[in-house]
């Protein structure tokens, strides 16, 4: 599955959902934060991005680290907590982690992973070959003087780094109009000069558009870019969080579905038919059940890791 | 054919640090410094002198002033492949960057199952000297209590130099830790002078009667109270423990087993400070000994040259502390049989 094309982008998309459904049946599968919704930033960001570039993201990193191309086995172990896991069961969901992969991964700190990405955007900078760095955070982040901070530094020094705000419209329980006060969170980075638009974050192809034109913009020495794509979680804000949305607002929200969207613009085009989906959700679910196998036969690490790698 | 005389130079303590790091870009093009003032200024301490003309505004790089982002750069470059040296003037300021330090830094190796290192430099001034509440600070403590860094605090220069060589050249973050006072000071370093590896204390004065232990700046008030001591027939035997995290605590008990006595001198806040940990470590090696702490006194250090005087300890009062200690009834060593 390659998400550079549309029929790619549904499957990655639909892989996503599928394995976050699976993840979910599971009485061990723990507090998650999941991408329900949002597979289309994910999916279409990812589509812009080379092999060499990497990837920091928030906590909620399931999408994100299966549309940068993780094996979904070793994704699965991790978010299980098995030693299997990229990071061998220790980062879980929070703390995704495959660098080797093009995915510096997962900082569960809101605004954390700001800086860091501007960090590995200068040491990808010295090396001179055109590698980018992308980060992915959440409205919330918006809110943090982080954010401030590394726009400064990253428009100064020119930085190849892709800041990219998944806007799903909520902090835990509070609407971003009550948290935030640009009229769009692209505004916070036009002072510093910094190229910047918002778009449709439940279109994948119009992400994908979006983030090829400033990934080029990017790799090409121009300096930092700004992404905001809005849209919609379909799940609550983590496993642990109460839902605080009517019941009107999720089916509206449910109406924008990035995937059923793609599906039906595709089968429209002519370019999909109903037997490709259904050949497509079979692949998908043949994968999932593979995933979940695989890290199903991993073990739980061992006490004494509980001291080992530090520092 | 004769050896090389080694050289032996007097120099000032800014000096061996820029020596170190100077050696340390001269032979990794990955290394870097960042912080504010570094580059054509020179450093506050002028600890960067010349390294900015030598190596370069890509290598030497000044920042604005962003404690948060500058330690956040620091820590993805060297995730990243770089080898940075991130200076904060004031250690006061690292407060604003105890988030990345302490949540990615210190956990990077940990929680990635070491796919993710952070070879990172984060070079701080402690101490106080006349700057007031918030430009006075010593929170070593606080960080030495945060598993995955390490901390490091030179007295002297030959330690400022080989700490700063082995800082440079480990695998993970490094919090190096020197102070205001010290930038004044001179001292002997030869041309081949060692690198000092973590973890490892020295006797900076050998004695009979008191163990105490300091580091950075408080090495030498204990020195200057030792004299003082020395004078009415009480011997201290000073340690500098020159590395926070590791400790070396088989130096510090060697000493005390051997004087029965152990002052623990810190410019900080004794509550929850170096000596605490340290005298419950040392306690729990060798059983019950007389065993004393001194530090700043709770509350704030003023610029007022009167009260910081008097909130932070000096000769006078470690040799008293010291006198103190001594006239406490000597506690035996528990029978080993």
């Amino acid at each position: 599955m390659t998400a550079s094309n549309d029929i790619g982008a549904l499957a990655a998309m639909m892989f996503a959902r599928a394995l976050e459904s699976a993840l979910l049946t599971r009485a061990d599968c723990g507090f998650q934060l999941l991408s329900s919704g949002q597979e289309a930033v994910a999916v279409g960001l990812a589509a812009a991005l080379l092999p060499h570039d990497q990837l920091l993201c928030s906590g909620r990193s399931i999408a994100p680290a299966l549309a940068r191309g993780l094996d979904p086995g070793l994704v699965m172990a991790e978010l299980i907590g098995r030693a299997a896991g990229p990071c061998l069961g220790r980062g879980g969901r929070g703390h995704l982690s495959q660098p080797s992969a093009g995915f510096f991964g997962a900082h569960a700190v809101v605004a954390g992973n700001l800086s860091i990405a501007a960090g590995v955007a200068l040491a990808l900078q010295a090396r001179r070959d055109g590698s980018i760095a992308a980060c992915l955070f959440g409205d919330g982040a918006c809110g943090a003087g982080a954010l401030h901070e590394t726009m400064n530094i990253a428009a100064l020094w020119r930085l190849p780094l892709l800041l990219v705000c998944d806007n799903n419209l909520y902090s835990v329980s509070t609407p971003r109009a009550a948290a935030l006060a640009p009229r769009q969170l692209s505004d916070l980075a036009t002072p510093f000069g910094i190229k910047a638009c918002t778009v449709d974050g439940m279109d994948v192809r119009v992400v994908r558009e979006a983030a090829v034109a400033l990934t080029d913009h990017v790799r090409n020495g121009g300096g930092p870019a700004f992404l905001e794509c809005i849209s919609r979680r379909f799940a609550s804000h983590s496993t642990s969080a109460r839902e605080t949305r009517g019941k009107k607002e999720l089916a509206a929200d449910r109406e924008l579905d990035p995937i059923k969207r793609l599906e039906n613009a595709l089968l429209a085009e002519g370019t999909l038919s109903a037997q490709t989906v259904e050949a497509l959700r079979e692949e998908v679910r043949a994968k999932v059940m593979a995933a979940c196998a695989f890290a199903e036969a991993s073990p739980l690490p061992v006490p004494e890791e509980a001291f080992a790698d530090v520092g | 054919m004769s050896a090389e005389p080694v050289r032996m130079r007097r120099v000032f303590f800014r000096e061996a640090i820029c020596r170190a790091v100077r050696e340390t870009l001269d032979a990794d093009p990955n290394a870097i410094v960042m912080g504010q003032d570094v580059g054509a200024f020179g450093g506050s301490y002028r600890e960067f002198s010349g390294l900015f003309e030598r190596f370069g505004p890509a290598r030497v790089r000044d920042t604005p002033v962003a404690e948060a982002a500058m330690v956040g750069l620091g820590i993805g470059a060297a995730a990243a492949g770089l080898r940075p040296l991130v200076s904060i003037t004031y250690m006061d300021f690292v407060l604003l960057a105890l988030d990345p330090l302490v949540n990615y830094a210190a956990k990077a190796r940990f929680k990635t199952g070491g796919q993710i290192r952070v070879p990172l430099v984060v070079k701080l001034t402690a101490g106080a000297k006349g700057q007031g509440v918030a430009h006075s600070q010593s929170f070593e403590s606080w960080l030495m209590s945060v598993p995955g860094l390490r901390v490091v605090a030179p007295s002297n220069v030959a330690n400022a130099y080989g700490l700063m060589r082995s800082a440079l050249q480990a695998d993970g973050p490094v919090v190096y830790v020197d102070h205001k006072r010290l930038f004044p000071t001179s001292g002997p370093l030869d041309d081949s002078a060692p690198e000092v590896p973590f973890g490892m204390a020295t006797v900076s004065r050998p004695g009979r009667h008191a163990t105490v232990i300091a580091h950075s700046y408080m090495v030498s008030v204990a020195l200057a109270a030792s004299g003082v001591l020395a004078a009415t027939g009480i011997d201290c035997e000073v340690i500098d423990l020159r590395s926070l995290a590791p400790l070396d605590l088989a130096t510090v008990c060697t000493s005390v087993s051997k004087t029965g006595a152990l002052l623990t001198l810190e410019e900080g806040q004794v509550a929850c400070g170096i000596g605490a940990e340290i005298a419950c470590q040392v306690q729990a090696r060798l059983g019950p000994v007389r065993v004393s702490r001194l530090g700043a006194v709770p509350a704030p250090v003023s610029s007022n040259s009167v009260l910081e005087a008097a909130s932070l300890p000096d000769a006078a009062r470690v040799a008293e502390a010291v006198r103190r200690l001594l006239r406490t009834p000597e506690i035996p060593p528990p029978h080993r049989g």
